[in-house]
């Protein structure tokens, strides 16, 4: 998809296109006769962050961003994997089906770059010159799991935070085929939920030391060994409430809902988004990059 | 407000909805439909609950779909097959807990859209091998991963963010769920080639399922069958 042959395509039909696109209703009563999927291909540099709903702190101002900030952490988390199986220190431990299932999270995770790529085209980011240094992440097969479940559940909450930022029919062609852009970021949601759900499983195992107190879902803001930050609020915290949030839509599920549910299952049940600046924040304190 | 939206103070358009009283509903309530299982040799049309439209329709879609889960999983856990054992039980249980905290809170948010919420099902799973360890975790596997999928397909469809956002608060719970579900009947199986895709563009992309396909694996389960007809497609 070539973002800037559409915007001057556009600007052939409608020379006054960049003045006239201030706000969403006019962005669209303007674009209407030339077509959504059109216009809102040509959102992410013509309109900018008209589209861009006000959820706190998120500074990504169009879809290109949003993609490119995907890009950078589905780069992140395949270099830690791809690192993680080459780790001498790893050979031992990181075996059998264990092993098997990091290659697995892996193929995802590089399935998850090639695709975003493709998304951008000419507008990917560069990867990062210097790489990813993980420090000591590869020590032994524990601490490697703890920094796993840290970015997968971190990747979760990423991705949740900018189902908002996305313009629902945003439907570009990408590899000769027509995809939603959002529902493409939830089918990439969900596979991080199940590679978050799987590493903290084989926590419980005893190989990782049997913490059985670890469930596949996230109690509270139980942060087991990971960065706390990884649980905690984003910034405004009345949109990015800590993992231990316990109220949806004004209500306190604990006991507003008829009958009286634990903390701990109502906080489990729902998994809480963050904006990017914390995300970002988040990587920069373990990652150099 | 913290973690208010405004959806909730504000009542949807929609179209009207049948209330149906379980299994013996007055016929008077009830949508006649056409078509009749494939198969079976009865003339007679099927009675059918609609779930709405817009918004309205989208939440009662995720409110049948947690109905189906809480059924479920309170069957296994009342009745659970001899060779489930305590660690199965207990996560079952969790699971089924965070079922219920999802089904109540999508109830509320019907009765806050000023919607009517379709909770006169009746499901029936005896087309299901529940006496085994082995047959509740596929049971169970199966209702997840269908979870998952039609959260992915339906985002879109949403008029109002708000709901899109709180969809998405779920669906990373439901595929928690379902990969501790496969890993517990298959070691490392959490997400497969049935749930995600291998190769080709969408490699590495979980499966997105439409309304009408989801309403089709949905039916198969209800003794009185929902249509899917008024929901937005695109």
């Amino acid at each position: 998809m070539n973002l800037f042959n559409i915007i001057s395509e556009l600007e052939k039909v409608d020379p006054e296109i960049m003045d006239r696109l201030s706000h969403r209703r006019s962005a669209l009563s303007a674009l209407g006769s030339l077509g959504k999927k059109m216009a809102l291909a040509a959102a992410p540099i013509a309109i900018g962050s008209a589209f861009n709903k006000v959820l706190g702190q998120n500074n990504l101002a169009d879809p290109t961003a949003v993609l490119n900030y995907a890009l950078l952490l589905e780069r992140l988390e395949y270099s830690f994997y791809d690192q993680a199986l080459k780790a001498a220190t790893l050979t031992p431990t990181l075996t059998g089906i264990a092993r098997t299932a990091i290659e697995t999270i892996r193929g995802h995770e590089l399935a998850h770059v090639n695709l975003l790529k493709a998304a951008l085209g000419a507008a990917a980011a560069p990867e990062p010159a210097n790489g990813f240094d993980f420090g000591g992440a590869f020590a032994t097969y524990p601490t490697f799991l703890t920094f796993a479940q840290a970015f997968e559940d971190t990747g979760v909450r990423a991705y949740k935070g900018q189902a908002g930022n996305i313009p629902r029919d945003f439907s570009p062609t990408v590899g000769g085929a027509t995809v939603n852009v959002l529902t493409v970021a939830l089918q990439i949601h969900s596979v991080e939920a199940r590679h978050a759900a799987h590493i903290r499983y084989m926590r419980r195992g005893p190989a990782a030391g049997a913490q059985a107190n670890i469930m596949p879902w996230i109690v509270g803001k139980e942060s087991n060994g990971a960065p706390a930050a990884v649980y905690g609020a984003g910034n405004p915290v009345a949109t990015f409430p800590a993992e231990d949030n316990i109220m949806q839509a004004t209500l306190t599920l604990t006991t507003g809902l008829g009958a009286t549910y634990s903390a701990a299952d109502v906080s489990a049940a729902f998994d809480e988004a963050l904006d990017n600046t914390t995300v970002t924040n988040i990587a920069k304190s373990v990652v150099t990059f | 407000m913290p973690n208010s939206f405004s959806a909730f103070d504000r009542p949807l358009r929609r179209r009207s909805f049948f209330r149906v009283a379980g299994a013996a509903a007055a016929a008077s309530t009830l949508v006649l439909s056409g078509c009749g299982d494939p198969g079976t040799t009865t003339s007679a049309p099927d009675p059918v609950l609609t779930l709405g439209s817009a918004d309205a329709g989208l939440l009662n879609y995720a409110y049948v779909l947690e109905q189906l889960e809480t059924t479920f999983y309170k069957l296994v856990l009342d009745t659970p097959p001899a060779d489930l054992s305590a660690e199965d039980k207990d996560l079952l249980t969790q699971i089924y807990q965070h079922e219920i905290v999802h089904r109540e809170f999508l109830l509320k948010a019907l009765q806050s859209a000023g919607a009517t919420p379709l909770n006169t099902l009746e499901f029936t799973f005896t087309s299901l091998t529940l006496t085994t360890r082995a047959g509740v975790l596929a049971a169970a596997r199966m209702f997840e991963d269908l979870g998952v999928a039609a959260y992915n397909g339906a985002a879109k469809l949403f008029a109002d963010a708000t709901y899109l956002l709180l969809l998405g608060k779920i669906v990373s719970v439901e595929a928690r769920h379902a990969a501790l579900l496969h890993d517990l009947l298959q070691p490392g199986s959490f997400a497969d080639a049935t749930v995600v895709d291998a190769s080709g563009t969408f490699a590495g992309l979980e499966r997105s399922l439409t309304v009408a396909e989801v309403i089709a694996e949905v039916n198969k389960y209800l003794v009185i069958k929902v249509s899917a007809a008024g929901l937005p497609t695109s």
